[in-house]
């Protein structure tokens, strides 16, 4: 069963070349070796279209693609793990400062407004629209908050080899709730606020201003590095010994 | 078995939270503990029903305004695409495109884009598979980009606080228009793309 990699296939990595000569085959022998205690190969299905992929011997620094509906199905670096723990120290140390200061300075006519991130919250609270605080909370604070704690831990657990008795429930916690973050849509939100008052007033940025952008970063640099089918695969394994 | 490509051919069901293979008998996920299903349940049901709210929800988030402008003692309300004709009168083109797009034609098309992929699959409809299979990807990844208008209001209410002089306060329409775009989100979540390769794998089998 000789699968050729669609065209488009290949836009991931020059390294799909590798990756797509797996076998999507769901007669896998038992070679041995033993990725994750009793299962013996690590075989994933396509979340898209249920094809079946055996990715045991994906080179590192490999990704592999569905070569029938082109879906990511995961990669493998090594050192994905630590640029994980990394970046997201680095991004809690830059929402806490995100927090703390002030995020824009609005000024017309003499009179000016200072305005803090937790503030965009508040005042929605204090308009009566309680929800729409809550949500606009939830989105942009709260979930990403969350979600960098838990990848940081986990990150840290599974470079230590350690294995404990909540690591599971670790995992599903953090790939439960990152589709739920909308860190880079909120600093979008606030480009396009600020293009829209620009005429209006003097708008001065706040530290908080860029140390929100450095968050949008590091936090999307910390979720693309923590791949979803690796992480588990470890935290089986670990679990087995 | 010469097709026996597919998890579900082998009789076994892939875990939507880490993606470990088990048995398809098996009601929860040895690895992770969460509940276990072959396909999504119910996909297609749910996914309407919620396509349908979202598209109920539509329509205040359009009527009513999303904000109301305070100036000296005139309070005046902006619906989403007064304000992109305001923009568009005050010169701003490039800014009034993309709330246009992020907040009229994103949600509508997302809309639009998961009625057909539901229809398709509703159908059985046969070939465009690969093609589907990206419109799919394209609405679950444009989906929370919708969002923008709902925090570019947030942020103004916040900022734009002089009191007596220019108050910017939060409209009825920012909820609705934030309930879209969470209820849509949860609609693609909910549809199940292999369900339109599985009438693929119903084809090779009658062959």
């Amino acid at each position: 069963m000789a699968w050729v990699p669609a065209a488009s296939g290949n836009r991931y990595a020059p390294a799909m070349t590798q990756a797509a000569s797996f076998q999507a085959d769901a007669d896998t022998n038992s070679l041995g070796d033993a990725v994750a205690g009793s299962t013996d190969r690590a075989r994933i299905a396509c979340p898209s279209c249920d094809l079946l992929f055996d990715v045991t011997d994906l080179p590192d620094g490999a990704t592999a693609n569905c070569s029938r509906c082109g879906n990511f199905l995961t990669t493998n670096k090594s050192d994905a793990f630590e640029r994980v723990t990394s970046a997201c120290i680095a991004a809690l140390v830059m929402l806490a400062v995100a927090c703390a200061f002030p995020f824009m300075q609005f000024s017309r006519a003499g009179l000016e407004n200072t305005m803090t991130l937790p503030q965009t919250v508040m005042e929605l609270w204090n308009n009566n629209m309680p929800w729409l605080a809550i949500i606009v909370a939830s989105f942009i604070l709260i979930i990403p908050a969350v979600v960098t704690i838990c990848m940081l831990v986990l990150s840290i657990t599974l470079t230590r080899n350690h294995s404990p008795s909540w690591l599971r429930q670790l995992g599903s916690t953090v790939f439960h709730l990152q589709n739920w973050s909308m860190v880079e849509v909120f600093f979008v939100g606030v480009l396009v606020s600020l293009v829209k008052i620009a005429k209006m007033a003097t708008i001065v940025l706040g530290t908080s201003f860029w140390a929100y952008a450095a968050f949008t970063v590091l936090f999307t640099l910390a979720v693309t590095n923590l791949d979803k089918f690796q992480s588990w695969q470890k935290i089986e394994a670990l679990a087995a010994e | 078995m010469s097709n026996a490509r597919t998890a579900a051919s082998q009789d076994l069901s892939s875990c939507h939270i880490c993606l470990k293979l088990v048995n398809s008998e098996l009601h929860h996920c040895p690895r992770c503990g969460s509940a276990m299903h072959k396909r999504k349940s119910d996909s297609l049901q749910r996914t309407l029903a919620l396509l349908v709210t979202s598209t109920i929800l539509y329509i205040p988030a359009n009527i009513l305004p999303i904000m109301y402008t305070d100036q000296l003692s005139n309070s005046a309300g902006s619906t989403i695409m007064g304000g992109v004709v305001l923009l568009i009168k005050l010169g701003s083109v490039p800014i009034a495109a993309i709330i246009f797009i992020a907040s009229v034609l994103v949600p509508s098309a997302k809309l639009m884009m998961m009625y057909y992929l539901c229809w398709t699959v509703a159908r059985g409809n046969l070939g465009s598979e690969r093609q589907r299979t990206v419109l799919y990807r394209v609405t679950e990844f444009i989906g929370k980009w919708s969002m923008i208008d709902v925090f570019v209001v947030a942020i103004l209410v916040a900022l734009v606080h002089l009191s007596g002089i220019l108050v910017f306060r939060p409209g009825v329409a920012a909820m609705a228009f934030a309930g879209v775009v969470i209820v849509t989100m949860i609609a693609a979540e909910s549809f199940d793309p292999r369900l339109m390769w599985d009438n693929l794998e119903e084809e090779a089998e009658d062959e």
